[in-house]
C-alpha cells in the first residue's frame, strides 16, 4: 500500500485537477458566448471585467443567489439525485488523463507523474463512467413530472446509449495499435518522431467516427435535439433552476472537456509537442511545463471546434439522428476495426 | 486497510441489496441495484480483476440497468400495493428462511481452508485476452451466437403487431400517413393525404385491426 | 488483516439469499427480474474470488460469459415483460394466473 506522503500527494493532485477543470470549463462558457457572438456578427458579453473575463464569476454568483424552485409533484429524492449523478460522472473521468510527462521538481529528486491514477484499464474506465452519466439525464427527465422533460430525457438517453456503441468501437483501432488500454502508455507510444507517430495519421476514419459519436454523446449541436429550446422548451432540465441547473450545465461542459481531452490523448499525441525534445531533455521541469501547456492548447482547439459547430450547423431531427448513429456510424466503426486489423496483420 | 475497504464495500452492497428487496417503488429498486453493481465493481478491483470491474460497470450498470430503467419509465410502473390477506405470511416466512440459509452457509464457511492470495497479474486485460482467444475460444464464439439469438429474439418480440405498432392511434378525419403504408414501393419519405370519416374506415383502408383506434 | 476467501464467500452467500428472498416476496415482474440479476452478481463475486485466491483466470472468464448471458437474458426478458404488459395492463405476477386450474 502507498505511504502517507503518496496519499497526500494524490489529494493535492486531485485538488489541482479539479480547480483546473472548473476554471477551464468556466472560461469555455465565456468563450462560447463570445465566439458564438462573433460568428453571428455581434459581440458577446464584454462588460464584466476587461473584455468579459470576470463574466464566469458573475454567472456563478447569479446561479448561487437565484431562487431554487422545486416542482411540487416531482419525485424529490430522484429530482435532487439526478444533477449529482450527472456531475459526478462527468468529474470522475478526470483522473486517468495524462496531463504531461514526469516532472522532476528542480533542485530535488522527486519526480511526479502528471497523471493522477495509472490504471491498466484506463480507457474502459472512461467508457464505463460515461455510461453512468446517462442516468443523470434519464432520472432528471423522469422526476420532473413534466412531459417535455420526460420526452427530452428519454430521447437524450436513447441517443446517448446508441452513440456509446460507435464511440467504443471507434476506439478499438487505437487500442489495437497501442496494445494497451492505459492512457499514459498510449501517449508514451506516440512520442518521438516529432508528431509522425500520432494516431491521427494511422486512424483518420477512427478519429472522425470518434468525434461525431462524442459530440452526440455530449448532446451538443448538431445532436442537441433533446435540449433544444425551440423543440422541447429546455428538454430534460426544464424544471431545474439555480444551482441544480448550474450542475447540469457544468456537467455538459465538463463532458465536452473530457471528450476533447480524450481526442487529444488518443489521436493527437497527448502532451507531445513536436520540436521541443531536440533541445530539452524529457523529465526536466521546462519540458513538462511546455508539454502540459501544449496539451491544454490542443484541448482548447477541440473546444473551439465544438463552439464553431454550434454556431454553424443546424440540428438533426431525432429519427435522422438515430438512423445516422445505427446505420452509418456503427458500420463505419466496424469497417475501421476491420481495416486496422488487416493492416496490422499484413504490415506489422 | 484492505479489510476496512472490504467492510465498506460489502456494507454498501448488502445495504443496497436490502433496499432492492425492501423498496416498493421499482425505480428506487433499480437505483439501489445500480449501487450494488458499483460496489461489486469496487470489490472486483480489490480482487485483482480490474478488467472485469470495468466490464461490470459498462455492461451491468451502464447498459442492462439503463434498459430496465427505460422499461420502468415507459410502462409507468406504479408502487406495489399491499398484499391481500391470503399471502400475508410470505414476507415473514421468507425472512426467516433467509436467516436459516445464511446460518447454514456461515456454519459451512467455518471449515473453509483460507489460501493466501499472492499479488497477481491474472486480472489484467492482456492475460484475460490471452486465455480467452486461445484456450477458451469455443465458449467465446458460442457466446457471440447467443447474443445474436438474443438480438433476433428481442427484435421479434418488439415488432409484434405488424406494420402499424400499437402506439399509433388513428382518429377520424384526415390522416397524413407515410405512403409506404399503403404502397409497398414507396420510400418512407413520401407522404399521402387520406381523408376518412371515421377511424374504423381508416383502419379498414389500411387493413389494420379496427379495435386499435381511439375515439375522440 | 487481509480479507479472507471466506469473507468474500460469505458476502456472496448473503447477496444470493437476499436475491432469493426478493424473488419470493416481490410481486412486480421487473422487481423479480432485478432480484435475479442480484443472484447472478452474487455468483459472479464467488467466481472472481476463487479466481483471485487460486490464481486461475478461468473464474474471470466465466464471469465474462455470465455477464454476456445476463445481458442477453435482460434484452429478451424485458421484451417479454413489455409484451405481457401490452396484453394484460398489469405487471403483477399474482394476477397472471389464467393458466391455473
Amino acid at each position: 500500500m502507498d505511504t502517507a506522503i503518496d496519499i497526500i500527494l494524490k489529494f493535492v493532485a486531485i485538488t489541482v485537477a479539479f480547480v483546473v477543470v472548473l476554471l477551464v470549463v468556466a472560461y469555455t462558457v465565456l468563450a462560447e458566448r463570445r465566439v458564438l457572438g462573433f460568428i453571428q456578427g455581434r459581440l458577446g458579453p464584454n462588460r464584466v471585467g476587461y473584455g468579459g473575463v470576470l463574466q464566469p464569476f458573475a454567472d456563478l454568483l447569479k446561479f448561487i443567489l437565484k431562487e431554487d424552485i422545486v416542482p411540487d409533484k416531482s419525485t424529490r429524492f430522484i429530482y435532487f439525485l439526478a444533477p449529482v449523478i450527472a456531475t459526478m460522472a462527468a468529474l470522475m473521468t478526470m483522473i486517468v488523463y495524462p496531463f504531461g510527462p514526469e516532472i522532476r521538481i528542480p533542485f530535488t529528486s522527486i519526480s511526479i507523474p502528471l497523471v493522477i491514477a495509472h490504471f491498466d484499464v484506463g480507457l474502459l474506465y472512461v467508457l464505463g463512467i460515461t455510461s453512468i452519466g446517462v442516468y443523470g439525464i434519464m432520472l432528471a427527465g423522469w422526476s420532473s413530472n413534466n412531459k417535455y422533460s420526460l420526452m427530452g430525457g428519454l430521447r437524450s438517453s436513447a441517443q446517448m446509449i446508441s452513440y456509446e456503441l460507435a464511440l467504443g468501437l471507434s476506439l478499438i483501432g487505437v487500442i489495437m495499435l497501442a496494445g494497451t488500454l492505459d492512457l499514459a502508455q498510449i501517449v508514451d507510444q506516440q512520442s518521438g518522431w516529432h508528431g509522425a507517430r500520432w494516431n491521427i495519421i494511422y486512424q483518420p476514419l477512427g478519429f472522425v467516427v470518434y468525434l461525431i459519436a462524442a459530440i452526440a454523446e455530449t448532446n451538443r449541436v448538431p445532436f442537441d435535439l433533446p435540449e433544444a429550446e425551440t423543440e422541447l422548451v429546455a428538454g430534460f432540465h426544464t424544471e431545474y433552476s439555480a444551482m441544480k441547473f448550474a450542475l447540469f450545465f457544468l456537467a455538459e461542459y465538463i463532458n465536452m472537456f473530457t471528450v476533447s481531452m480524450l481526442a487529444t490523448t488518443l489521436f493527437w499525441g497527448g502532451w507531445n509537442v513536436p520540436i521541443i525534445d531536440l533541445f530539452l531533455d524529457r523529465g526536466s521541469f521546462l519540458f513538462g511545463l511546455i508539454s502540459a501547456l501544449g496539451f491544454l492548447f490542443k484541448v482548447c482547439v477541440f473546444l473551439f471546434v465544438y463552439i464553431w459547430l454550434r454556431g454553424t450547423l443546424p440540428r438533426f431531427r431525432f429519427d435522422q439522428l438515430m438512423s445516422f448513429g445505427w446505420k452509418i456510424l456503427l458500420p463505419l466503426a466496424l469497417l475501421n476495426i476491420f481495416i486496422t486489423a488487416s493492416a496490422i496483420y499484413f504490415f506489422l | 486497510m484492505l479489510a476496512l475497504l472490504f467492510i465498506l464495500f460489502a456494507g454498501m452492497a448488502i445495504g443496497c441489496a436490502l433496499a432492492v428487496v425492501a423498496q416498493r417503488n421499482p425505480l428506487y429498486s433499480a437505483i439501489s441495484l445500480i449501487g450494488v453493481f458499483v460496489s461489486l465493481a469496487c470489490l472486483y478491483v480489490m480482487l485483482a480483476a480490474p478488467f472485469i470491474a470495468a466490464v461490470q460497470v459498462i455492461v451491468y450498470a451502464g447498459a442492462i440497468m439503463v434498459l430496465v430503467v427505460f422499461v420502468i419509465m415507459l410502462l409507468n410502473v406504479e408502487q406495489e400495493e399491499r398484499r391481500r390477506n391470503r399471502l400475508k405470511f410470505l414476507v415473514p416466512a421468507a425472512v426467516v428462511l433467509a436467516a436459516v440459509l445464511i446460518a447454514e452457509v456461515a456454519f459451512m464457511l467455518q471449515s473453509v481452508a483460507n489460501p493466501t492470495p499472492a499479488v497477481s497479474n491474472i486480472g489484467l486485460t492482456g492475460s484475460i485476452g490471452a486465455q480467452l482467444f486461445t484456450r477458451y475460444l469455443l465458449p467465446f464464439e458460442i457466446t457471440s451466437i447467443l447474443l445474436l439469438m438474443a438480438i433476433v429474439g428481442a427484435m421479434t418480440l418488439a415488432r409484434r403487431g405488424g406494420l402499424l405498432s400499437s402506439e399509433a392511434r388513428l382518429v377520424p378525419g384526415a390522416q397524413q400517413l407515410p405512403l409506404s403504408m399503403v404502397d409497398p414501393r414507396a420510400t418512407p419519405d413520401d407522404l399521402t393525404l387520406v381523408e376518412t370519416d371515421s377511424s374504423e374506415e381508416a383502419a379498414r383502408l389500411l387493413g389494420v385491426d379496427p379495435r386499435n383506434t381511439e375515439r375522440d | 488483516m487481509e480479507p479472507q476467501l471466506s469473507w468474500y464467500l460469505a458476502l456472496s452467500a448473503v447477496l444470493f439469499t437476499i436475491g432469493v428472498t426478493g424473488v419470493i416476496i416481490k410481486r412486480n415482474v421487473i422487481a423479480m427480474f432485478m432480484c435475479i440479476e442480484l443472484m447472478l452478481n452474487a455468483v459472479n463475486l464467488t467466481f472472481v474470488a476463487f479466481a483471485s485466491f487460486f490464481q486461475d483466470v478461468i473464474g474471470q472468464l466465466f464471469v465474462f460469459i455470465v455477464m454476456t448471458v445476463a445481458a442477453a437474458e435482460a434484452a429478451v426478458g424485458l421484451g417479454i415483460i413489455i409484451a405481457i404488459f401490452r396484453n394484460r395492463e398489469s405487471l403483477d405476477v399474482d394476477e397472471a394466473s389464467i393458466l391455473k386450474l
